[in-house]
């Protein structure tokens, strides 16, 4: 923050804009953000440069033998590369272990580390060779802008999955201003503080109350609400700073949150949640998949597929598919079964309900095991626990009881409403807030042990 | 930029927000970082070199980011201010383990069960070597235990059982009730030692040797002990008090180059100055240490294996013993005793460990052969 972004708002502004062209500033956009990749991924930076020369070139292909069999094969090809690198850094080592398993064979695959954001740039694009195929983007002839397009800093490692039909007029011409330069850096500003003083701080009592020596149905309860809060600010929170960034540089991301603890059921939090992921599966796979317009049962599976991706999509991991499947599987029940006697409920029966099924899916997303998730969320309920309150966690829950109704308050629009009445009042709330806000955090972040965002390991 | 003329909120944004960025950017460059921490007492991190072999593993960019939070500019304000934001606005009870209680500055941390075993299976390993001795041991309980409320640190009943299980031939001495929160310094997690006259005559009790009344305190100065540091906060100093040994009384140290006992001070008024106040007892960590006092009522021997709670602990015992010899398995290896000195036979032997120690098995040079 204080010796890359500097740098980085100096070379972008400093790059010409003759007659408001992007040309330089993309070329600016895109040697920083290269940087900025190769700064966590010094080697894995040259993967991503291949992928973009390779998908890029079949780009060209797409277009070019457009309306012949040939402009598929190319589609089908750059998904195969896409997915195809996606799958080998990320899946094929579980691959390798449950198959070995399953039939005692021994794969004796090296355990590849992670290219930091692949499951972001990966969809991204895909978004660009699937829409360019439909005809809904149009190709890109200019690598350096195809190249800035997937590597785009603010939002690179850990999205909003940016689809290039969001971004594809901006990349050619966009306008700055010092009214969105300013909303960016409030909204930077916004997300900062989400991740280093709440998420943090509510990440610390998580895994405080995760690790009490005498498990409790209040440790299980107080584990779950502060993971849940700790993982809504930890992503809403780069979510803010991405788009934040990206209105700095003249781009006008898509939201990515809109305050999913506020959700009356489980379909409605999967509408406010990771909003650019949802979609993205609902766009590129669902549809395709017939969605609703197809017989219950192939609905169903649909559903189910969709869900299970999804799962799969977090991590390589059996717990990752089990709770694709456990979202799946209210979602189904939601759509033939529950809609209806949640519709006529009254509104607090539809939160507590999203709520519980949220916190709980929460739990089987951070076990390290199956039967542990299995274990954990068991305590939440009495099962397993030798007392309902054990005093270390009380301990921590007094002690983080301030964080935690921050948090939870935070998690609504309440702060935003407040905000917006007392900006229109006093002109002057914005830029001390915004002072407020970097001066504090950076505190945390000069004295704090390092906290790496959770969605960087996706 | 577009040419709609901008608000004046907008500017004071855009204004504000560049100050802080590009301000602490600059002011990181230019200011030259310390190269140690003098309140946290540690060795700040420095810039690593650039080298290709550097980056390509990225431990250049790992120790960038570690220069970059150590060599902030005005690293101490920031840390109040997240101390203060913790202790005051979050109103949590502690920050990172560090709390302000009613006895003061301390830190809570849980007994490591596996390290403490490990503690006492080398402490077992050491006395089997001590043939003839009466051995004993005990731990220094953390002072959270005193904090007066209840708070999820060192379990001194827990440490208690752990040791008893390891050393089934060695004797306990509990003085986890001769202290109270009011023994240790507020800013510090060491004892007091003019507060310390009630572990002694617990020791003395169980020991079965004679203990005279302390004399009178004298003050070396007020310090700032570690917590101080740790906690961020301002503190109102300590006073570090020592009880003066009576005359004829020496001390000697083995040089670790030489192996040579020389001559040293039970009270080390210059290093007080230093780094860490403490050392002014017994000039702080040193292999081994004895005092000798030609006026004791007896004959015994003391071999006090100990860490820096030790060290003023000691003087206290010296008028008791003939001889107390101190050995900081920190920095001996117990393989190199038989070496440097012989045990008396029919001398006592005493183990006092801190829950520091306690939790780290590690720390101590002890290989169990057994």
């Amino acid at each position: 923050m204080y010796y890359f972004l500097p740098v980085a708002l100096i070379l972008y502004y400093a790059a010409p804009a003759p007659n408001g062209g992007t040309k330089w500033r993309n070329l600016a956009l895109l040697a920083v953000s290269f940087v900025f990749y190769a700064w966590g991924e010094p080697v894995y930076s040259l993967l991503m440069a291949a992928e973009i020369a390779v998908l890029w070139a079949l780009g060209l292909l797409i277009e070019r033998f457009r309306g012949t069999p040939w402009s598929k094969a190319f589609l089908v090809l750059s998904l195969a590369v896409g997915l195809g690198a996606l799958m080998y850094f990320k899946y094929a080592n579980f691959f390798a272990v449950n198959v070995s398993a399953l039939f005692g064979a021994d794969f004796n695959l090296r355990k590849l580390a992670l290219p930091i954001g692949i499951s972001f740039y990966t969809f991204q694009t895909l978004s660009y060779s699937i829409d360019l195929y439909r005809g809904k983007a149009r190709v890109q002839r200019n690598i350096l802008i195809f190249a800035a397009y997937v590597t785009l800093f603010p939002q690179l490692i850990a999205g909003p999955i940016v689809r290039y039909t969001d971004v594809a007029e901006s990349l050619g011409r966009r306008g700055h201003s010092a009214e969105q330069f300013a909303s960016g850096a409030a909204r930077f500003s916004v997300g900062l503080a989400k991740k280093a003083l709440l998420s943090n701080t509510l990440g610390q009592l998580s895994s405080l109350t995760r690790a009490v020596s005498e498990r409790s149905a209040l440790s299980a309860w107080v584990y779950a609400v502060a993971y849940g809060l700790h993982l809504y600010f930890d992503f809403s929170g780069y979510s803010d700073m991405a788009i934040g960034l990206g209105r700095m540089f003249g781009f006008e991301f898509l939201e990515n949150f809109n305050y999913p603890y506020t959700a009356r059921s489980v379909t409605d939090f999967w509408r406010r949640w990771h909003i650019s992921l949802s979609s993205w599966f609902r766009d590129y796979v669902y549809f395709p998949l017939g969605g609703n317009r197809v017989a219950p049962w192939r609905h169903v599976v649909n559903i189910l597929v969709v869900w299970t991706l999804t799962g799969f999509w977090h991590g390589a991991d059996w717990q990752f598919l089990f709770w694709g499947l456990y979202f799946g599987v209210l979602l189904v029940a939601e759509k033939y079964f529950l809609a209806k006697p949640l519709a006529r409920a009254p509104a607090f029966v539809g939160y507590i309900y999203a709520l519980l099924a949220v916190l709980v899916s929460w739990v089987i997303f951070d076990a390290p095991s199956g039967p542990e998730a299995f274990a954990q969320a068991g305590r939440m309920f009495g099962i397993g626990v030798r007392s309902a309150v054990d005093a270390e966690s009380l301990y921590y829950l007094r002690s983080y009881a301030a964080p935690l109704i921050v948090g939870i308050i935070g998690a609504t629009p309440l702060p935003k409403r407040v905000f917006a009445r007392l900006s229109e009042r006093f002109g002057a709330l914005q830029p001390v807030l915004i002072a407020a806000a970097l001066v504090v955090c950076t505190a945390f972040l000069v004295d704090g042990s390092f906290n790496p965002f959770i969605y960087f390991r996706f | 930029m577009n040419d709609k003329k901008p608000s004046v909120r907008a500017i004071s944004s855009v204004a504000v927000f560049a100050a802080v960025i590009f301000g602490f950017t600059v002011l990181n460059r230019v200011l030259t970082p310390p190269v140690i921490s003098q309140s946290e007492r540690r060795p700040l991190a420095t810039m690593p070199p650039i080298s290709a072999e550097g980056i390509a593993s990225a431990k250049f960019m790992d120790g960038f980011e570690n220069f970059a939070a150590d060599s902030f500019a005005f690293r101490d304000g920031f840390r109040t201010i997240r101390a203060a934001v913790t202790l005051g606005a979050f109103a949590q009870s502690d920050k990172d383990g560090l709390y302000i209680g009613d006895s003061g500055a301390g830190k809570f941390q849980k007994l490591d069960e596996k390290s403490a075993r490990n503690v006492g299976r080398k402490i077992a390993a050491v006395a089997d070597t001590l043939g003839g001795l009466n051995v004993y041991y005990t731990f220094v309980p953390d002072k959270s235990v005193y904090a007066g409320r209840y708070m999820p640190g060192f379990d001194p009943e827990t440490a208690e059982r752990i040791l008893a299980e390891e050393l089934p031939d060695s004797r306990y001495i509990d003085i986890t009730g001769a202290l109270s929160g009011g023994d240790f310094y507020r800013t510090d997690l060491h004892w007091s030692q003019p507060r310390i006259g009630g572990v002694v005559g617990c020791l003395a009790g169980a020991m079965g040797f004679e203990f005279a009344p302390m004399g009178a305190p004298v003050t070396a100065g007020t310090f700032s002990g570690v917590y101080s540091g740790q906690i961020a906060l301002p503190l109102a100093p300590d006073v570090m008090e020592y009880i003066p040994m009576t005359d004829g009384v020496t001390v000697e140290y083995i040089n670790e180059n030489t192996l040579a006992w020389e001559p040293g001070e039970a009270y080390d008024t210059a290093a007080f100055g230093g780094r860490d106040p403490y050392d002014l007892f017994l000039s702080g960590s040193k292999p081994l240490v004895r005092i000798d006092n030609p006026a004791a009522p007896t004959d015994r021997e003391l071999y006090l294996f100990r860490d820096s709670f030790g060290s003023s602990l000691a003087p206290l015992l010296a008028g008791s013993y003939r001889r107390v010899t101190l050995i900081d398995l920190r920095y001996v290896d117990s393989r190199v005793l038989p070496e440097l000195m012989t045990f008396a036979p029919g001398s006592d032997a005493l183990f006092i460990y801190s829950s520091q120690i306690l939790n780290s098995d590690s720390a101590l040079l002890v290989t169990d052969t057994r």
